[in-house]
Order: structure tokens, then sequence, then C-alpha cells
């Protein structure tokens, strides 16, 4: 088998809070790989490192005395590339009894270098959409020059005419109407639904492998929403470009996704197929996942108008990391059995069906892989 | 049957924006209709869901019947009491009896006070109560939103985004309103906590006794806690009926649409255009964003309605003289289409 296109091994990817002299553990510990053509759904809170995950792949971290650490390996034109090489040079952790002391980190190095191995990556490779699509455009320039610069830069098509040529038929692939008109108008001008195309005809026309799609339904109409997600479901079945789409909204990565990462407190608790993770029914999955699934309102909590079962307890801080399992304080499947464990000890990944795992002391799979 | 605690009829708020300086001095200006002739009721008790696209006036009705925005012309009776011309000051009691749940989480958290000091300020708006009563009033308060002691020594800033809303409820809860507009309450929150908080609306509602205004894009959230819901387009109400009714047997092509969008999004099969249907691709494709550039004529939902384009173009549909009104088909059940 070809090895994955991306390949996310260990990703720890810390800040550092001058304020607190602590570290917020964004990502904790991830681990995941996205194969040629698939989209690869994460969903999760806000503060579940979905965001942060996929940022790290891009090369976007830049935010103060951040750490990043484990390997993120580009798989592509033939070569792979770890995205992170070499860059835990420029750090220096001072620990003092498990406790951070100060973080000394190069941070001109550091970037100068991450600068280095994100060449011919990032908008080239890896290209990324926004939740606000209207802020990534460049408000003083028209689309079409905007899309005109991308294609010039990452493609062969290097003439003026043949980009322009190039970028309406960019427009034209995410159904923007009249694209010879709209090519001339400037972001301002366009709703945030036709931003969205617009961003979406950029990031596609430097033919990427692998597209990050970071929440690109929320903020809009209920009904422009559902035309953005059909947009995409075309647009995958016509470029088989893969995927990592990340969204809180479960409906939109249920339609979208081949499969999906349920992130929670910078971990990934559950992966799997998207019909064995999500799907209504299912017996095996981890708690928090289910706990998701259930405080939506569906229609039989609708036609009953019961209540809806909502997590208790707050989303996880993760500057107090607990030592057990992330989710224990909420949780409310913890037996006698495993109490002591779910205290005490993170449960590992256990895989409980063929590519289906789950991060949870209930299923033997995760005792068996500890021991 | 509880008597009705708002009451409003015919409701507009048009905005003028100027363009330029020719306009400004020749006092020319195009009229944003944001709300244009909007009549509905609440009941005590009652829970009627507002939903519609952003822009479409939702939150300007929830601004206006509360009076935080003066209406342009229509009538609001709170109560049995006109406020449509009431002054500042003559509103100033009534106002404890209305409020309003912003979007915004932070909004009425002055970042610089902490909890407490919020909920004393709040208690002592309007009375005068003694340092004893606060207490006990701001302990009262903390429990009905299930919000921990240890939060009332903490600024805003320190607070989670559910325990920021519980505040905003508490803040205003503490002067016993009886109708409350709930603007969004629940879409800047994580999914996991705007269950607590749409449980926590409704227990406040049972143990309280009070009248919602729920204004949300999120449909199954407003079917869930509504008894009524109002469709609205365009700065009108096209819809409106019992919320089991017009979620599952909408007659307005635009309620059709909306909960459709819902339906497409949660739909796992392939969808219409992968399918080769590319007709339906299409059409899709062409709904664009309503405009309030474009002079209405006749039916406002018109341009974009796929009744419309099936039905030959009819020349009622885009005839000046004959906006569809609200029109009964049954049970309490409203609709704006000649069609339908």
């Amino acid at each position: 088998m070809d090895a994955p296109l991306l390949a996310i091994e260990n990703l720890r990817t810390y800040f550092y809070s001058r304020a607190k002299q602590a570290f917020i553990r964004s990502v904790d510990g991830v681990s995941l790989d996205v194969e040629r053509g698939e989209t690869l759904g994460i969903v999760g809170e806000s503060g579940s490192g979905k965001s942060v995950t996929a940022l790290s792949a891009a090369g976007l971290v830049t935010a103060g005395p951040g750490v990043i650490s484990g390997r993120i390996d580009l798989h592509s034109s033939g070569a792979r590339r770890n995205l992170l090489d070499g860059l835990e040079r420029f750090v220096r952790v001072k620990e003092q009894e498990g406790r951070v002391m100060a973080v000394e980190k190069d941070e001109r190095g550091w970037r100068r270098h991450a600068e280095t191995l994100m060449e011919g990556v990032r908008g080239k490779e890896i290209a990324m959409i926004f939740q606000n699509p209207r802020s990534a455009l460049n408000p003083y320039s028209t689309i079409g020059k905007q899309l005109v610069e991308t294609i010039r830069l990452h493609t062969n098509f290097k003439g003026e005419s043949e980009a322009k040529e190039r970028a309406i038929h960019w427009l034209e692939r995410v159904r923007i109407d009249s694209p010879g008109l709209r090519f001339d108008d400037f972001p301002f001008g366009l709703s945030g639904g036709m931003c969205q195309r617009a961003m979406l005809a950029m990031a596609l026309s430097a033919e990427p492998s692998l597209l990050i799609a970071d929440e690109p339904t929320t903020g809009l109409d209920a009904t422009i929403q559902s035309r953005i997600v059909d947009l995409l479901a075309e647009l995958k079945a016509e470029t088989a470009v893969a995927t990592i789409l990340i969204s809180h909204d479960i409906s939109v990565i249920q339609r979208l996704s081949d499969r999906v990462a349920v992130m929670y407190g910078g971990t990934v608790v559950e992966t799997g197929r998207v019909g064995e993770v999500l799907a209504p029914g299912v017996k095996v999955r981890h708690p928090y996942t289910a706990a998701l699934l259930a405080s939506i309102p569906n229609a039989e909590t609708i036609r009953r108008k019961s209540y809806l079962q909502a997590i208790e307890g707050e989303v996880l801080d993760t500057i107090n990391v607990p030592r057990g399992c992330r989710f224990y304080g909420r949780c409310n499947r913890v037996t006698e059995a495993i109490r002591d464990g779910c205290a005490g000890l993170e449960p590992p990944l256990g895989e409980v069906a063929p590519g289906h795992k789950v991060r949870c002391w209930l299923y033997p799979a995760a005792q068996e892989s500890s021991a | 049957m509880s008597r009705s605690i708002l009451d409003v009829t015919d409701l507009r708020k048009h905005y003028s924006q100027r363009r330029g300086l020719v306009s400004m001095l020749t006092g020319e200006g195009r009229v944003i209709p944001a709300v244009d002739g909007v009549s509905f009721y609440l009941r005590e008790n009652e829970t009627v869901g507002l939903v519609g696209e952003s822009g479409c006036g939702k939150t300007t009705i929830g601004r206006t019947v509360l009076r935080l925005t003066d209406p342009s012309s229509g009538r609001i009776v709170f109560d049995g009491r006109d406020i449509t011309n009431l002054s500042r000051a003559e509103l100033r009691p009534l106002r404890r009896q209305m409020q309003m749940i912003f979007q915004d989480l932070d909004a009425g958290l002055n970042p610089k006070m902490r909890v407490r000091d919020i909920l004393r300020e709040a208690l002592t708006v309007h009375e005068r109560p003694s340092d004893a009563e606060i207490a006990s009033r701001i302990r009262e308060l903390r429990e009905q939103v299930n919000l921990k002691d240890s939060k009332l020594a903490n600024f805003p800033s320190e607070l989670s985004g559910g325990e920021k809303r519980r505040v905003g409820i508490a803040r205003v809860l503490a002067v016993r309103p009886r109708l409350i507009v709930a603007d969004e309450p629940t879409s800047a929150l994580d999914v996991s906590i705007q269950a607590q908080v749409v449980n926590l609306l409704r227990d406040l509602q049972k143990n309280l006794g009070l009248t919602y205004l729920f204004i949300s894009h999120d449909l199954p959230v407003v079917e869930l806690v509504s008894q009524k819901v109002a469709v609205m387009y365009l700065g009108r109400i096209v819809e409106m009926g019992l919320a089991e009714n017009i979620a599952h047997q909408p007659r307005h092509p635009y309620t059709v649409i909306l909960w459709s969008s819902l339906a497409d999004k949660q739909n796992t099969e392939v969808s219409l255009f992968a399918r080769g249907d590319a007709a339906a691709g299409r059409e899709r494709r062409t709904w664009g964003v309503f405009d309030f550039e474009q002079p209405v004529s006749g039916c406002r939902f018109a341009p974009r309605c796929p009744l419309y384009r099936d039905k030959g173009r009819p020349a009622v549909c885009t005839d000046p003289a004959s906006e569809p009104q609200l029109r009964d088909v049954g049970h309490g059940h409203v609709v704006a289409c000649h069609f339908a």
C-alpha cells in the first residue's frame, strides 16, 4: 500500500502562557493519517485542538513561544518531507520537577527555518480555506487579480492571458455565475457565500494535493451553508483532492467525510470511518462522541419536546490537564470496574474494530494496547 | 387560554441610507425596509421562534418590540398597554418587565467588574434593596442559572463561554422580567454547552412563567423550544404557525427551502448534482442572496422562488398591487403566498 499523503505522528503543539507560567497544551499527542483523495473530518468543540492541528500541518503556528514536536510527513511529488524537521533546535524548555520554569525560543531562527520547510508546500501542496473568507482575501485587489497571482506562482500557467483564462475556469468550477464579470469584483462586493467560493477557487487553482478546510460553512446562512456543502461534495468528486475538513457541525462532517477523528482536549478520542463513528445506533463509541451526538436535537427529542442530554461541566482546560482520561470529569459512563483507570491513567487509542479506534477504558482494546 | 402579553401590529422599521454628498444635501436617499409590516402576538408563558436568514430583520424586530430601537410605524402593545410612543421616562418602569439576551456573550458584562458586582448592579437598577436582600437574591440567581459559588468573585474574562452566558441570563433575571427576547442565545456557544443553555432557558420558563421571543437560525433548536414559529423573509413574516407544522408541513416555498437546506446538510447520500441531476444542481447554483437594492414588486420572494418558476412565472407574483398577504390555511397556520 502507498504511504499516506500526510502522516501526522505524535504532534504536540503547545503555547506558553507567561501570565500563568504554564503551557497551554492545545494539541497533545495527535497522530492522524490522510490518504490520497480522502476527506478526513475533524470534529470537536472550540479548544479541542482541531484547528491548531491543521495550522501546524500548514506551518501557520507562529504565536509567541509556541512549541511543536512530533512529525508531519508529507508524501507528494515523489518525495517525503517532514514539515517539522529540525524545528526543535530553536526551543529550549527548562523544567523543574515537571513544572515548566522557562521557555527559551529563538523566534527568528524558528521562523526562518519554518519558512524554508514550507517553501513549495504551503499554498502549493497544502492549500487552506478558512472560516471567514472575507478576511482571507485582499480587500484592495480584485478576486481575479488574486487568482491570477496564485496561478502564476504555483502552476505552469505563467503567461498573463493564460493565467486569466485559467482563473475564469476556476471561478466557473466553484459555480460562480458570470465569472467573466466577477473576475473584476472586489471582495467587498461579494456576499459571504460568494467569497467562500472565491477562496475555494484560489485554494484549488494551485492544484494542491491536500486542502485544509477550517470551518468552511460556519458563519454563513443556513441556505448558503448547504450550497457550500454541496459544492465541496461536487468538487471532491471532480478533483479527488485529499481534504482535512474541520468543523464543529457534525452534520457537515457526516455529509462530506470518509473518515472522521473526534478531538477532545487536544487529543483524538475516537477515529474511524464516518459510518462507524457518527452513524446513529452504533454501540461502541467514545462516551464523548455519544454525548456530543445526544446533545443535538433530533427528530425524537423534538417530537417529545424532551430535554436535551447536555454534557455537564465545561470544555477541558488544556493548561491543567488531568492525569487520567481527559473526559473523566464529564463522563457519564464511568463504572466502578474502570474508575481507577479513568482517574489515574490516560487510556490509549485502542482498536475496537478494523480501522475504528476509541480512547476509553470501557473497551478491552484499550486495556490490551496498554498492557 | 392565557392572554397575550405582546401584540405587534403592522410594525415597520425603515432605515434610510444616504450615500455621498449630493444625496446628503438634497435629503434623498435609499430607504431600507428592515422590518416591513409585521404583525404577531405572544401569549404569556409561550415561546415564539423567529427564523430567517441574516439580514431579514429578526434582530430589528426583537429590538423594536422592546423599544430599544424606535419603530417607523405600527403598534406595539405590551400587557394591554400601547408602548409604541412612550417616552424614555415612561418606558423606564416597563423596562424591567421586558429584557433581552444578546447574541454577544460579553454584552452587558462590564469587564472591570466582578460577577457579584455585575449582579448587584442589575439588582439595584430599579430598586433599593438592603444588603441582606441583595445577598440572598444573588444566591437565588446563582442557583437559578446553575453557576458555581466561586465564580461570583471572577471577572468576566475569567469565565468560559457557558459561564458568561449564565451570568448574562442571571443579570436579565435580576429584574424579574416577564418577557425575554433571546437573540441567538446559543449561537456563540460550543455544541455541548448549547444543550445546557437550551435546557436552562426551558427550565426558567417553566419555573418563572417567562415568555420568550426566541430568535435563532438554528432550526432544530427553534423547533424544540417554540410553540409557534414565524419565518421571516426580507422584512416580512411569510409563514407562521405551530412549530411542528412549520417544520413538517411547511406551505411557503421559502420555508420549504429553509428546512430542506437543513436536511440537505445532514443528508449522507450523494448530492443531487453528483447523481447527475444537472438541472437540479444548476437550480441550486442560481440561488443568490437577497438584496434590498432590488425594488420589490409583488411577492418579494418571487426572484428566488422555485414555485414561481415552475408555474411559468405567473403575473400575479410580480404584480406590485398584489403583494401576497398572510392568510389562514387552518389551525392558525398563516402563509403569504398566492399558490401555497
